[in-house]
């Protein structure tokens, strides 16, 4: 499936968009970092997200589902965005 | 001076008369400073028979009382007029250097009365208060203005308007430091009404904290608190605030061509890591502020300038289709130099557009021309051709060509860079507005989408009225102080509270200023509701409340706004009508308003 980054993450992850595979968020992104320790570390605190970064799929934040437990498939685009204020 | 000045200077342009009266300390106690002292004294100022653009009309500029003394984005100050473009009460702030300065004249408020028979300038230095001859800056953009009255940032500071606000235009600002604006409502048409070119401030007062040990101590550990934060010490100073364009683009709420849809696929070329991979050239930072948000950047034609901040961005990008980062941020440079509001102006291009596209103007516009806007922006300041219309706002325009639904605005104010289909809690801020459409009083973007403090459904109704009151609340008394919102995402009101004490010597907790918050805000609606608004204004346009977004993650929704909005009037003791009831004024030490309120 498709991930798409932003913010800091898009240079620890040498690029705007990775490709991914996993039957939940959790495996997808363990799945993701697995070569990357530098982006493992921006994303995870342990074993559960960084406060305040948002995993969306397909639009809608993880954390309204089951969290890192929600299930994806191949036709899911996830987006992970680190801390961020604006507006 | 120990938080406030005591001071207020207030010059009426048409006698020439200058004065200082003291600042009412009880008023001070209540209202703190800023929008809420603003709001307090306009209410005695401008009653409903005064028009916008009379000379009876007044600009009040405010600090407030932890301005100046070197607190972490102390730098901020407000004004507060009747606005020419929604005919609500308007306040506006801004951050820069000339709040600061302006406080250390000695002053807390400055009130402007009458219009002057030629253009002038207000000059405040150590040397006294004049009111100067200013024709030959009439006619000069805000870039050219500001040097000629020799800005230096930390010792005299230069607040003007541009070819905008001499034109009368309704989306005019009032600009200060060159590229920091009093943006919304059309306070610099207030200004060019009066012949008033430019405030020219030089102090030499400080702000000293009547606990400086306690003061040191706060400064310190706001610091931790800003430094500790990744939003405040990274997000905001690597991206700016535009940062937010792809996550508000995800979630299908980013406003494209005019509201018809909420994604634009040109959103990461505008966004906040576009800016800083391609146009960036340094970070900079208002006074005592270590978060460094500001953008300077620099076009491919190598124009230089600050921005463009996220709502600029999108309101000359996504909202007209627009795609070309540099056009964007050139559009944003002159909308500075001219003295306009971008968010209006992009919004009301992309209200054009459609018109133009749906065969209601008679004009070659379509979304998407970026050669257009050098062009229309120019003639909007000068009020030439087609520019003539644009510079009434959105509203006008659109009901002038017979489509007043084609104006995504409230009470007349061009809606920011949410479209609340996809977050409905931010269409009851938008509907609620004191001044019309607007995120910068109650903004729910944070508990809506970044989960800030944390997250609640943006696509639920129930219980956002409650939510919402407190955002509008805590807005309403950072506004107040002055702080900078940005602050307020590392450091929390319990804080901003000590500091209010530690520099006034008067104790304050951080209920005391959710309180000051709460009644800001009713004052504020007790305005307008003396003025003639009413529950009907209480709404958003047709678009929002009955067009479902046609695809992306918000599909099928509209804003069910009905329910929400009763469920606030609950919340803020208020009555069906959206009438605060007596018990709640006098709650809010409000009773001089009962008479409006209840006659």
């Amino acid at each position: 499936m498709k991930v798409k980054l932003f913010g800091n993450l898009r240079q620890k992850a040498g690029g705007n968009e990775l490709v991914a595979s996993g039957s939940t968020i959790r495996e997808a992104l363990a799945n993701l970092c697995a070569d990357n320790e530098p982006l493992h570390t921006a994303i995870f605190a342990g074993a559960e997200l960084h406060p305040h970064l948002r995993v969306m799929v397909n639009g809608r934040d993880c954390e309204l589902a089951d969290g890192l437990a929600t299930a994806v498939s191949e036709q899911d685009t996830i987006a992970i965005f680190p801390p961020i204020a604006g507006g | 001076m120990q938080g406030w000045a005591g001071n207020i200077l207030d010059i009426n342009l048409t006698s020439g008369h200058i004065e200082t009266v003291p600042l009412d300390r009880d008023m001070a106690r209540l209202f703190l400073g800023g929008r809420g002292l603003g709001a307090r004294l306009l209410w005695d100022l401008v009653g409903p028979e005064v028009e916008p653009l009379s000379p009876e009309n007044v600009l009040i500029f405010t600090t407030g009382p932890i301005t100046a003394s070197a607190s972490q984005t102390s730098n901020r100050f407000n004004v507060s007029t009747k606005s020419p473009l929604t005919g609500t009460i308007l306040h506006a702030n801004s951050g820069g250097w000339w709040g600061m300065q302006f406080k250390r004249t000695g002053y807390d408020a400055l009130i402007v009365r009458g219009k002057a028979a030629s253009p002038v300038m207000i000059e405040i230095t150590p040397a006294g208060v004049a009111i100067k001859d200013a024709a030959h800056l009439w006619g000069k953009g805000v870039f050219d203005t500001t040097a000629a009255l020799e800005q230096n940032r930390n010792k005299r500071n230069v607040l003007c308007i541009g070819p905008a606000g001499e034109n009368l235009v309704r989306i005019a600002a009032i600009m200060n430091d060159k590229e920091r604006s009093l943006a919304r409502g059309g306070a610099g048409a207030v200004m060019g009404s009066k012949n008033l070119k430019a405030i020219v401030v030089e102090g030499q007062e400080k702000n000293k904290p009547a606990d400086p040990d306690q003061f040191k101590f706060l400064l310190y550990e706001t610091g931790k608190l800003l430094k500790a934060s990744p939003l405040t010490s990274q997000a905001l100073p690597e991206f700016g605030t535009a940062v937010v364009m792809n996550v508000v683009n995800e979630i299908g709420a980013l406003p494209t061509r005019n509201f018809q849809q909420s994604q634009f696929e040109g959103a990461d070329k505008i966004s906040g890591e576009e800016i800083t991979d391609t146009i960036l050239v340094k970070n900079q930072a208002c006074w005592a502020c270590p978060i460094t948000c500001t953008r300077i950047t620099q076009t491919k034609s190598g124009k230089e300038g600050e921005g463009p901040e996220f709502e600029s961005a999108w309101a000359f990008g996504a909202q007209c289709g627009i795609d070309d980062l540099d056009a964007i941020t050139e559009a944003n440079y002159q909308c500075n130099d001219l003295g306009l509001d971008t968010i209006s102006m992009g919004n009301t291009i992309g209200c054009a557009m459609e018109l133009a596209e749906r065969g209601l103007l008679a004009n070659d516009l379509g979304f998407g021309r970026a050669d257009r806007l050098p062009g229309l922006i120019h003639d909007t300041a000068f009020r030439q051709g087609i520019g003539d219309d644009l510079a009434e706002g959105s509203y006008r325009l659109a009901s002038k060509h017979g489509a007043p639904e084609l104006s995504m605005s409230v009470k007349k104010l061009e809606l920011p860079a949410y479209d609340p289909r996809g977050m409905q809690g931010q269409g009851l801020v938008f509907a609620t507005g004191n001044r019309g459409a607007c995120h910068e009083t109650g903004n729910m973007l944070g508990p809506e989408v970044l989960a800030l403090p944390r997250l609640i459904d943006r696509f639920a109704t129930q219980g956002k009225a409650g939510i919402v009151s407190v955002h509008q609340n805590s807005a309403a008394v950072i506004d107040s102080l002055v702080y900078c919102k940005f602050a307020n995402m590392a450091v929390a009101e319990e804080f901003f509270a000590r500091t209010l004490t530690a520099v006034t010597g008067e104790h304050f907790t951080a209920d005391d200023l959710m309180m000051v918050g709460e009644r800001v805000w009713t004052l504020e609606r007790l305005y307008n509701l003396r003025e003639g608004f009413s529950k009907e204004d209480d709404t958003l346009p047709a678009r929002l409340l009955h067009e479902p977004v046609s695809a992306g993650p918000s599909e099928g929704f509209t804003v069910k706004l009905a329910p929400m909005l009763e469920e606030y009037y609950a919340f803020r003791g208020w009555d069906k009508n959206g009438v605060p009831k007596p018990e709640k004024l006098k709650e809010l030490s409000l009773e001089f308003v009962m008479e409006v309120a209840h006659d």
